[in-house]
């Protein structure tokens, strides 16, 4: 078990190297900075003055170089836009996506599982069809339009939420159901094919001739089984949040690092987006990571090898 | 399904903000302002961007200043004269504290002009300061600057030059002081949460009396639509930035209004004079004629903008009102291009996200209808500014701009923009060279308005760039707000108050 997470932790560190060395040298290749800094009117002297100030001039290969040396030092640099250490400006946005994150999965797990299961329950009724409309809503409407809708409605008409902004517990309600709703139709949808799946078993029909009730057999027995997968998904759906983060942050001007990452891009500041794309892979492959573990928990075949 | 659907949007958009007044109400002695994005450094000798500018411009005194007519008066400097073509001298106040208490003396103004003007500091704006050859104190309120040549547009550069205090940036260095800045101008920094707002607090005791508003409040918020809604519900006092599409769809708003003001940006086409099918005079000459700058006004800008005949605006310096632009004439173009033997050549217009597509694809279909073929190349900002600071051969054959050199001069957009050697030009002529380089090496404004005549008519007849409009910067605010904007787009909190 122990090689096992420690081989996995090994591909992990390798994958997030992985990205960082794309990202190091895509950026890098579409242009550099310095023309986007200087004024308009500026002179070539003095752009490649700055260049040459900046370290832009230097060999492609040299500045990598030089980059890995620092981060082995967990020296992540300095922002050329914002003269300010690169680490104290991604952690300030840190919190607050995480509190999005966090907001969106209490929406799409609280909403989307019950939801799944009573589709799953009440196959072919209305039910089931007013719920899988609600579902497919969620699926397709682009974030970036809901969230103005949320805040025509819920802001502007209503008056009851702040329009933008992130102050307090109220001013997250809208960002989480914008982001959340992508998220909640996928565990819908999931659990409502898990729970069919298993409901078909034959240990559900021998728990019922045992003379359980067709609830009790689901909470008992079937929601277990039915809670890999949902897993599974769960690990999957915080790398889309945080991929969804970067519009909904936009729209309701939450100051998480999905914003922060939009400005870097735009501004070519590459040592914030390096390091942003660097936290994002490594929650990614780490979440994923957490539920390889997690299914060990849940299903005891996996455990043993089986 | 769909008309349940069209009545919940007719409701959405229609209804009026019944909670908007109460519910985010703020208190009268406070300003909350909503701009696109944050500051990115709050040193000013940093960055030049205007979310940046308009946050720490009112954290600072400048040594000189622009009235609303766009006039430069002083501020720090009470007074100035040249010695010689090349050496300048300021009287300076001696009443003015930073917000530490410490006083401002002409040792802060002479430490503010040699670190913007040091390379190894790295300043963005460097180049606009870089002709500055040195300064010093040379008496107990003055100081003197010297430039490498004669540089008329020095005193509009030093509106720009913030004063900051050389003990406390000493003392602290340049990290700590970008995180908690001094200055002594109408606002202390009070708070800095980056990426999500910036508090300031009024000094009560500045020198030029008492700000009307105790705190201000400068929020990032990136979307437009977002920030209107901040404005319709009472969350934020004033934003900038508007589309003339969403000013008219504010006009009507009973709360709010919409404030409009000419800038000294100027929105232009270029023309490649140096390579490609547009190489030929007679074919560029035909794309002045072919665009149609009233239908691009009333169409794209919804009005928010004023024509101009020049590659520049009326609110800089050499502006000439009797250099008349190409009138449009489609048949005459037409004409033209046949004889130029280009009918069905390739136009390449260069472009990036960040310039307005709809204008684009209007200049498309102008240049189609008189029998030109333009493809439109779009490419990431850092590429295209690449390709269009490159060589001629890779600069595609036009591109749209809106250039201000925030300068108010002529000398900062048609020498860079048009004088043989600069980045930006893919043009040549000598006598247009000549006539740029004279207007700049002389401080007598009658000299310089004769040069820049000259040159405006050479441009005219060359057509290296074609002048659209002079762009307008559109501020939304609440209807008991005074603030007269600027055209130089400066956001002095000092100069607002509720009516």
């Amino acid at each position: 078990m122990t090689r096992h997470l420690a081989a996995r932790f090994g591909q992990a560190l390798l994958a997030s190297f992985g990205v960082l060395t794309i990202v190091f040298f895509i950026m890098r290749l579409s242009g550099d900075p310095t023309l986007l800094l200087v004024p308009e009117g500026a002179s070539i002297e003095q752009i490649n003055e700055l260049r040459h100030q900046l370290g832009f001039d230097r060999p492609l290969p040299i500045q990598f170089l030089a980059y890995l040396g620092d981060l082995a030092h967990f020296d992540f640099g300095e922002s050329l836009v914002q003269r300010a250490p690169v680490l104290g400006i991604v952690a300030e946005r840190i919190p607050y996506t995480v509190a999005l994150a966090c907001g969106s999965l209490l929406v799409a797990i609280g909403i989307g599982i019950p939801a799944g299961i009573m589709m799953a329950v009440a196959r072919g009724t209305w039910l089931e069809r007013v719920l899988a409309g609600f579902v497919l809503a969620g699926q397709s409407l682009p974030t970036f339009w809901s969230g103005i809708l949320l805040i025509l409605l819920f802001g502007v008409t209503l008056g009851w939420l702040p329009t933008s902004g992130a102050d307090g517990i109220k001013a997250l309600i809208m960002p989480s159901l914008a982001l959340g709703a992508v998220a909640m139709s996928t565990f819908a949808r999931m659990t409502r094919i898990a729970v069919l799946d298993e409901l078909s078993r034959d240990y559900v029909t021998a728990a019922r001739a045992r003379g359980l009730s067709r609830g009790q057999a689901l909470l008992r027995h079937v929601l277990r089984n039915a809670a890999v997968p949902v897993v599974t998904i769960a690990a999957l759906e915080i790398g889309n949040l945080l991929a969804g983060a970067v519009i909904v942050e936009t729209v309701f001007a939450w100051p998480g690092i999905g914003q922060l990452a939009i400005q870097s891009i735009q501004s070519r500041d590459f040592l914030v987006v390096q390091t942003v794309v660097l936290f994002v892979s490594l929650v990614y492959v780490m979440t994923n990571l957490l539920a390889d573990l997690l299914y060990a928990a849940i299903d005891p075949r996996i455990r043993m090898g089986v | 399904m769909r008309h349940i659907a069209a009545a919940i949007l007719a409701l959405l958009f229609a209804a009026p903000a019944p909670f908007s007044t109460t519910a985010w109400a703020q208190p009268k002695d406070s300003l909350v302002v909503d701009l696109p994005g944050d500051v990115a450094t709050m040193d000013p000798q940093i960055q030049w961007d205007t979310d940046s500018y308009t946050v720490y411009r009112n954290i600072f005194d400048n040594l000189l200043t622009r009235d609303v007519s766009g006039k430069i008066v002083p501020q720090v400097a009470t007074a100035w004269r040249y010695t010689d073509d090349t050496t300048i001298v300021f009287d300076l106040r001696s009443d003015i504290l930073f917000h530490d208490g410490s006083k401002l003396t002409p040792e802060d103004v002479v430490f503010s002009v040699r670190r913007i003007t040091n390379p190894a500091f790295k300043s963005p704006q460097l180049s606009q300061f870089d002709q500055i050859a040195s300064a010093e104190v040379t008496g107990p309120n003055q100081v003197t600057l010297h430039t490498k040549s004669p540089y008329p547009a020095l005193l509009a550069q030093l509106v720009k030059l913030s004063i900051i205090p050389k003990a406390y940036v000493e003392k602290v260095g340049d990290t700590a002081f970008n995180q908690a800045v001094i200055g002594s101008g109408p606002f202390k920094l009070k708070s800095w949460q980056r990426g999500v707002q910036t508090n300031l607090e009024a000094n009560e005791t500045y020198w030029r009396g008492k700000p009307f508003f105790k705190t201000v409040t400068f929020r990032a918020v990136p979307d437009p639509a977002t920030r209107i809604a901040d404005l319709r519900t009472g969350r934020a006092d004033i934003t900038r930035g508007l589309t003339p599409d969403d000013a008219v769809a504010m006009k009507n708003e009973r709360t709010l209004k919409v404030s409009p003001i000419a800038t000294e940006r100027v929105a232009y086409l270029f023309v490649n004079a140096l390579a490609g099918p547009t190489k030929d005079k007679r074919v560029r000459q035909a794309i002045a004629m072919a665009v149609d700058r009233d239908t691009l006004i009333s169409a794209l800008q919804q009005g928010y903008a004023k024509p101009t005949n020049i590659v520049l605006t009326p609110a800089n310096v050499g502006y000439v009102a009797d250099v008349k632009g190409w009138p449009f004439d489609p048949a005459r173009a037409r004409a033209l291009i046949k004889e130029a033997g280009a009918e069905g050549a390739t136009i390449t217009f260069l472009t990036s996200p960040v310039y307005d597509r709809r204008l684009n694809e209007a200049v498309q279909q102008m240049l189609d209808d008189v029998g030109l073929k333009m493809t439109i190349t779009v490419v990431d900002q850092p590429t295209y500014l690449r390709r269009r600071l490159g060589t001629p051969e890779d600069a595609g054959s036009m591109s749209q701009g809106r250039w201000s050199c925030a300068c108010q001069d002529a000398d900062g957009v048609i020498f860079p923009l048009f004088r043989s050697g600069s980045v930006w030009s893919k043009f040549s002529n000598a006598e247009f060279d000549t006539e740029v380089d004279a207007a700049r090496a002389t401080l007598d404004d009658a000299k310089r308005i004769g040069h820049y005549h000259r040159a405006f008519e050479i441009l005219r007849d060359e057509v290296p760039g074609i002048g659209l409009f002079q762009d307008e910067a559109i501020y939304l605010m609440k209807r008991e707000l005074a603030f007269t904007p600027t055209a130089n787009e400066a956001f002095f909190v000092y100069d607002m108050k509720w009516e």
